[in-house]
C-alpha cells in the first residue's frame, strides 16, 4: 500500500503531461458553431447580381447546399474559389453569402452596388465561379445571426434548411475529404 | 498671467470639444454598454474583448450591443443574444455546467486532500516525538547524575 502511494505523484504528473500536450496541438479556433443543428435564421436579403430578387430561407429548401461566406477583399476566399468551382462541377450546390466590409461614414465612400458587382464578376472570371447565386449581406445581419466570425466560413445546410456542419477557414481538398464530404454525402441522401 | 490664460484656454477648448461618439439615454445605459463590451469576447481575434478589437465582427457586435442597450434591454438579455449566436465562448464568464464544474471543484478538492494528509501525518507524529524525547531525557538525566557523582 505504501509503495503504491509512492507512484501517485508520478501518475498525476503523467496525466497532466498528456493533458497539456494535447492542448499544445489543439487548434484554439476549432469550436462548435452555435448554429449547428438549427434552422437557418430568418432573413430577406437581395441577390448580389439581381437586386430585385429577394432571398428568404424558405426559397433555399429542397436541396443540400454549402453556404459559403466570402468577399473579394479576402485573399483566402479568392484562393478557395478554384477548388469550390471544381466541387460545383462535381455537382455540389454552393450558395455565396457576400460579406461586405463595414464602412465608416466619415472616411469611406458610400456603398456602390455597380462597382461591387463589377469587382465580383471580375474576381469570379479570374478564379472560377462556384456559386449558383450570391446573397448580399450588406449589413452582415445574417452573418451575425449565423455566428460568423470572419471570412471565409462555410455552412453545410440540408434540404430542410438545417445547418449540419460548419467550417472556419478555406475549403481545400484535404478539408473537403476529411471533414465535409462525408457529412455532405450523409445529408444529401433523400 | 499669460500661463493662466493659456491654461484656461486649453481647459475650456477641451471641455467644449468633448463630444460623445455614442449617445445614451442615461448613465446606467452607458455603464451597461461599457461593461458588456468589456466582457464579451471577440470570436475573431481571440483573447481580446470586443471593446478592444477592431475586427469586423467585433465592430458589428459592438454596434449590436449598442442597439440592444438603447432599446432598453437588460444585461442578461444582451448576453443571451450573443451567446445564442456565438456560443458560451463569447462570454468571458463561463457558465457552470458539467464540463466547467472542475474549474471550481478541482482547487477545493486539492486543498481538502492536502489538509487531510497534513492532519493525518500530524496525528501520527507527536506520539513518536514524545517517546524519543523522554528517552533522550532519561539518558541525559543519567549522564548528569553520573557526572555529578564523580565530583567530590
Amino acid at each position: 500500500m505504501r509503495k503504491l502511494f509512492f507512484y501517485v505523484p508520478l501518475v498525476l504528473f503523467l496525466l497532466l503531461t498528456v493533458f497539456l500536450l494535447s492542448g499544445l496541438f489543439s487548434d484554439p479556433r476549432e469550436r462548435e458553431s452555435a448554429s449547428l443543428n438549427r434552422a437557418l435564421p430568418e432573413f430577406a436579403l437581395a441577390d448580389l447580381m439581381q437586386p430585385q430578387q429577394i432571398w428568404t430561407p424558405q426559397q433555399l429548401h429542397g436541396e443540400t447546399f454549402l453556404l459559403n461566406v466570402w468577399g473579394t477583399w479576402c485573399p483566402t476566399c479568392n484562393a478557395e474559389l478554384g477548388y469550390l468551382t471544381e466541387l460545383r462541377k462535381q455537382g455540389v450546390k454552393i450558395v455565396g453569402l457576400y460579406y461586405e466590409l463595414p464602412r465608416d461614414p466619415t472616411f469611406d465612400a458610400p456603398f456602390n452596388l455597380k462597382a461591387l458587382q463589377q469587382d465580383v464578376a471580375q474576381k469570379l472570371q479570374q478564379n472560377g465561379d462556384p456559386y449558383q447565386f450570391n446573397i448580399l449581406d450588406l449589413e452582415r445581419s445574417l452573418s451575425l445571426d449565423l455566428g460568423v466570425s470572419g471570412a471565409p466560413e462555410t455552412f453545410l445546410v440540408d434540404a430542410d434548411g438545417i445547418v449540419r456542419a460548419h467550417h472556419i477557414g478555406d475549403i481545400n481538398p484535404q478539408v473537403w475529404r476529411a471533414k465535409l464530404a462525408p457529412l455532405y454525402q450523409q445529408w444529401s441522401q433523400p | 498671467m499669460k500661463y493662466l490664460i493659456a491654461t484656461a484656454i486649453l481647459l475650456l477648448s477641451s471641455a467644449l470639444n468633448a463630444q460623445e461618439l455614442l449617445q445614451f439615454d442615461n448613465d446606467s445605459q452607458r455603464d451597461l454598454y461599457r461593461s458588456l463590451t468589456a466582457e464579451l469576447r471577440c470570436p475573431q481575434c481571440q483573447n481580446q474583448n470586443i471593446a478592444d478589437s477592431n475586427a469586423i465582427v467585433a465592430v458589428d457586435m459592438r454596434q449590436k450591443t449598442y442597439e440592444l442597450v438603447r432599446q432598453g434591454q437588460e444585461r442578461q438579455q444582451v448576453l443571451d443574444y450573443m451567446i445564442n449566436r456565438y456560443g458560451d465562448f463569447v462570454h468571458y464568464q463561463p457558465p457552470l455546467n458539467r464540463y466547467t464544474l472542475w474549474l471550481w471543484v478541482a482547487p477545493v478538492l486539492m486543498l481538502t486532500l492536502l489538509l487531510g494528509t497534513a492532519i493525518y501525518r500530524r496525528s501520527r507524529q507527536p506520539q513518536h516525538n514524545a517517546d524519543t524525547k523522554s528517552e533522550l531525557n532519561t539518558e541525559l538525566d543519567q549522564l548528569i547524575k553520573r557526572y555529578r557523582s564523580k565530583k567530590p
